[in-house]
């Protein structure tokens, strides 16, 4: 008795999103089966990786990072070193130093930057906000504005400021919206269905469904990546659809595992390398479970990542 | 084999006729479940009924013992669905290719990792030793040295004569990673003789299967399958399509534990091996095997093994301890949370980014967050001292500076008064917060606040010997005299008799902070106002919960038994607290006419002494049909229902005066849940038992508009699957009028076309 494996796609499927404009611009999303699930039907878009920039990296410590980045000194310059990262298929622009309780730069610096970043490089742009509701808002409208026609994608909108953050981003100036929720599948569904409400088109929506390092309550990121991605697939649920992006990097390199000095932690060895590593594994499990896009900081990272979507599709 | 007891249920005879000693047919069939009991004590289960059970009831994926470690044995693909069983386990690879110093490292190495995490131990727990060459005493040599290192072996050896000679010199603890198309019977006879598992290998799923098949019908179903391919994406397809077929098409011959070798798929690359690993711990792999396993691959990926494999309805707990951070020492001032591991964690890092020295103190609360633990009774002041004791914080710690979270405010009073000599300070709402807090010292002034109070307070009023007064004493001395109050509703009376559905209004509780205070200060109107709404709108029975009510407990429970009865035609009550001593002298007071008094609540855990306590005091008992968190099927909910029901029953209680609660869930966050809640409604209906239970909770959450919609079409349902009691908010009308209706055509009610109205 021959051993016939039972395959097939789900009627389900995700919606593919264009982001950025041009030769560089990428798709996300677009499959019928669940992650890396190649045996069940072809995938459509590869994953892709984004390379965070943040407005504090001139803070970042980690030699080889360093190293890679040597010289920059603008988040021009960031981005146009970014670019140039193997691997790399998007840059993420995060504004850190916006937030009204710590160094709250003005808005009109972000924008200034955002502003140069996009006239210095070719690939798509996401933008990161500083987690302040109101500078957020106030933050994205502008640089949403100011990159009209670069088809950027804005994370996020939340069930809080999803009204002003959509209607302006989306729906004023033409961009791509990520909804934000925390690793909850009826509200991840429930901003969705408000968002399209909105008179949103269904394609300009990106998800984020919520971030964990790996070690740090990542169970729950990924029950709800498994949820989400069966009732976008087995149930056919159009409100749930929507590729999703990870940021991995903002979470990895604040946890211990990264941070510990050699003096902390003598065993654990090179904090870089842990870094790595931590970065590494919770972008892994995130594909695995079915993000469509992962944000990463370390270029020997990204390296790794890239190398394990190739094997893998 | 691990029976399923509703599954054996469903083949029994179902005449509870007793004569194997248990009282019902479900009792015996969950004892027969746990092995306790044998079948054969049943005297009426047919010969096909016991065969058929034999066939029907084994798991979908066996469970392989190796060592002390267990592989396999998942019943899900996705942990949502329940839960996962067996973490994978890792291995490290040495190889007959190495150089003896290459061994002697990676033998060495692999021991270095060796930690624990949230009371797990994380380490390599095998050691993957591959034959490439064909002397028998040059496999068996380094296989010596593998077993030193005191971890399990799997020996990849596709010689036999190697393998023999590698299983002489290993040990017991071994799988035997050598079957192959080709080799199958000499090496199953190989494994055999030793005693060993078999791994099975195949270059491709088909010619795996048809080892597997061939294996089975020699007799050998102790197996685990090498389902590493040529590359990752074969292999991720090989691991996918091997559970796929075990769990979702029931064919058992894949229904073995599986391991993946990333020696084989990324060699030289650990980062590469990293984000495999990651990958294969989430997608199917028993076993994952590693060229290494340095510290920097070792935390993120055990990390990750333990969120995965942590039950979805059991949180992740850490051990009740003193942590000492930043250098802390006994000098240093202590802060205190609960064992819930995301709050340890978030309050931990936040603690260790102020770079202050603190004795951070974690208190057992069952894994629950702060303010859940503080609403379910699980952190209280009472908890914090046994903490204390059982730490002995007193004699370790010298400094008195103690930090609460921000959100148990209410606790400082009683905590200040359980820990004499202690500065109870409040400290900030979120850990976000903390940094900034420990940095600015805010809790030095207030801790010399809350001394300068404490002191205060002793001179003020010096200690006086404190008599613990019987129920009489306090009723005549600290119970207020109740006056009757027209409340322009009469409660119509119940017979307890009658099928109807009970509704127990849910409405008199302290967390509502008006009635909180309304207890504080016995001031009756409050609660004789909510009281009359409710009982305007229907209410059976009314639960009166009157808070944790650690000090005062029994006269605030005497006087409101007595303001409500009194006020009320002898309502009868729920008696709704922790506070034992508080339900014992609120039935103390209490009047019967309307029906016995409910004890709110027992459960299979830490509660069922409850049980006892409504046996001793002629009172029907609410018994949540859990213990240590939800119940993760029927099939433990049952086991708990059984639990509770044999004591009651032991203790001369009716079987009626348990009334079961299925723990109604949230559809927000447990939606796929809600209909084994349903079915165990049924299980309880079929046994004759009846059920209660906190009904709204299903709609928590929702938008105020729609949860009289959800609640009314749960309770319709429920009803139908023989529900008899809930607590429900009656003043909700759909609700009711939902009740009633079913009452109607469940035909305990005669139907007029005033029903409503009655």
């Amino acid at each position: 008795m021959a051993f016939t494996p039972k395959t097939a796609p789900f009627r389900g499927k995700i919606n593919a999103v264009t982001l950025g404009a041009g030769d560089k611009a990428i798709v996300i999303g677009g499959q019928n089966v669940m992650p890396f699930y190649t045996f069940d039907a072809p995938i459509e878009n590869v994953p892709k990786i984004g390379v965070e920039i943040s407005d504090l990296a001139g803070e970042w410590t980690a030699p080889a990072l360093k190293e890679f980045y040597a010289g920059c000194v603008t988040m021009a310059d960031y981005a146009k070193k970014a670019q140039t990262m193997p691997g790399a298929d998007f840059l993420c622009l995060h504004f850190e130093s916006a937030d009204p309780n710590g160094a709250n730069r003005s808005v009109a610096e972000c924008v200034a930057d955002a502003k140069a970043v996009a006239e210095a490089v070719t690939m798509p742009i996401v933008i990161m906000g500083c987690k302040n509701l109101e500078k957020d808002g106030e933050l994205f409208s502008k640089i949403a504005e100011a990159l009209q026609g670069k088809n950027i994608l804005v994370l996020s909108a939340r069930s809080e400021d999803y009204k002003t953050v959509g209607a302006s981003v989306a729906l004023a100036y033409g961009q791509k919206v990520g909804a934000e929720t925390a690793d909850d599948i009826n509200l991840a569904k429930q901003l969705n269905i408000m968002l399209k409400g909105l008179s949103i088109n269904p394609e300009n929506i990106v998800m984020n469904i919520g971030t964990a390092a790996v070690g740090y309550g990542y169970e729950y990121v990924a029950s709800t990546l498994d949820r989400v991605r069966l009732a976008a697939l087995e149930q056919s649920d159009a409100d749930l659809q929507m590729p999703i992006i990870a940021p991995v990097s903002t979470d990895t390199w604040g946890v211990k595992e990264s941070t510990a000095t050699e003096e902390d932690e003598p065993a654990w060895g090179c904090a870089e390398e842990r870094a790595i590593e931590m970065e590494v594994s919770t972008a892994a499990a995130n594909l695995t479970g079915g993000a469509d896009a992962v944000i990463m900081r370390h270029p020997a990272a990204v390296a790794t990542i890239s190398k394990f979507i190739t094997e893998l599709v | 084999m691990a029976l399923k007891g509703l599954d054996i249920f469903k083949l029994s005879p179902r005449k509870n006729c007793k004569e194997c000693g248990s009282p019902t047919c479900m009792a015996f069939c969950m004892k027969v479940a746990q092995g306790s009991v044998s079948i054969d004590k049943c005297p009426y289960f047919s010969d096909d009924a016991k065969a058929m059970l034999n066939e029907q009831t084994a798991p979908p994926m066996k469970t392989i013992a190796v060592g002390e470690h267990k592989l396999g044995g998942e019943t899900v693909l996705y942990r949502h669905e329940k839960t996962l069983v067996n973490k994978n386990l890792y291995a490290v690879a040495v190889s007959t290719d190495m150089t003896a110093e290459e061994a002697d490292k990676k033998l060495s190495d692999l021991q270095k990792v060796d930690y624990e995490r949230i009371g797990e131990r994380m380490y390599v727990e095998f050691v993957f030793v591959s034959n490439t060459q064909a002397d028998p005493a040059v496999y068996a040599e380094l296989v010596k040295k593998a077993a030193a290192t005191g971890r399990c072996l799997i020996l990849e050896c596709w010689d036999v004569e190697c393998a023999k000679a590698a299983l002489a010199a290993a040990g017991k603890n071994v799988i035997l990673d050598g079957a192959t198309p080709d080799n199958w019977e000499a090496m199953n006879a190989a494994a055999k003789e030793a005693g060993v598992v078999l791994g099975v290998y195949a270059e491709n799923i088909s010619d795996l299967y048809d080892t597997v098949k061939k294996l089975e019908a020699a007799g050998n179903k102790d197996l685990v399958l090498d389902v590493t391919g040529k590359t990752a994406k074969e292999t991720l397809a090989n691991a996918v399509l091997v559970r796929r077929t075990a769990i979702k098409d029931g064919d058992r011959s894949f229904g073995y534990p599986s391991i993946v070798n990333l020696a084989r798929l990324a060699k030289g690359d650990d980062r590469l091996q990293t984000a495999y690993a990651s990958m294969f711990t989430e997608k199917y792999a028993s076993i994952i095997v590693m060229e290494n396993m340095t510290y920097a691959q070792a935390l993120p990926l055990y990390g990750l093994r333990q969120n995965i494999y942590t039950d979805p309805q059991k949180p992740m707990k850490v051990e009740s301890k003193i942590y000492p951070l930043n250098g802390a020492d006994e000098n240093s001032p202590c802060a205190l949370t609960v064992d819930f591991a995301l709050t340890y964690f978030l309050v931990s890092g936040e603690l260790e980014r102020s770079n202050q020295p603190v004795n951070l103190i974690i208190t057992d609360a069952s894994g629950m967050s702060v303010l859940t633990a503080w609403a379910a009774g699980k952190f209280s002041s009472s908890t914090v001292k046994k903490t204390f004791e059982e730490l002995d914080i007193e004699n370790k710690i010298k400094n008195r500076t103690l930090i609460i979270p921000g959100k148990v405010a209410v606790m400082k009073g009683e905590i200040q008064e359980k820990l004499p000599g202690w500065n109870v300070v409040v400290g900030p709402l979120e850990a976000v917060q903390l940094p900034k807090y420990m940095k600015d010292k805010e809790y030095e002034a207030a801790a010399k606040a809350a001394q300068a109070e404490a002191a205060a307070k002793a001179a003020a009023a010096p200690k006086e010997e404190v008599k613990e007064l019987s129920f009489e004493e306090l009723l005549a001395t600290k119970v207020p005299e109740i006056k009757v109050v027209d409340m322009g509703v009469k409660y119509k009376g119940h017979n307890p008799e009658s099928k109807t559905f009970v509704t127990i209004g849910e409405r008199i509780h302290c967390i509502s902070p008006v009635i909180r205070k309304a207890m504080d200060e016995r001031d009756p109107e409050p609660i004789l106002k909510r009281a009359a709404e409710q009982i305007a709108a229907g209410a059976t029975y009314l639960d009166v919960n009157i808070g944790p009510a650690e000090k005062d407990g029994p006269e605030r429970m005497m006087w409101a038994v007595k303001l409500l009865q009194e006020n009320f035609n002898n309502v009868p009550l729920a008696l709704d607290t922790a506070n034992k001593k508080a339900i014992e002298a609120g039935i103390k007071v209490y009047n019967r006419t309307n029906g016995k008094p409910i004890v709110n609540s027992a459960d299979a855990g830490s509660r069922i002494s409850n049980i006892d306590l409504a046996a001793a005091n002629d009172a029907i008992v609410i018994a949540l049909c859990s213990a240590d968190g939800i119940a993760k099927d029927n099939e433990e909910r049952m086991k708990h229902c059984h639990n509770m029901l044999e004591r009651g029953l032991s203790l001369g209680m009716a079987s009626d005066d348990l009334w079961f609660d299925p723990l109604f869930l949230v559809v927000k966050g447990m939606q796929d849940k809600q209909m084994d809640v349903l079915n165990a409604i049924k299980l309880f209906s079929d046994e004759g038992l009846k059920s209660t239970g906190g009904l709204s909770n299903n709609s928590n959450g929702a938008p105020k508009a729609v949860r009289p919609i959800m609640d009314s079409a749960l309770v319709a349902m429920a009803m139908m699957q023989g529900l008899t009691s809930a607590i429900v908010n009656p003043c909700d009308l759909r609700l009711m009028e939902t009740i009633k209706s079913c009452d109607i055509f469940k035909n305990h009610v005669l139907y007029s076309d005033s029903y409503l109205d009655l």
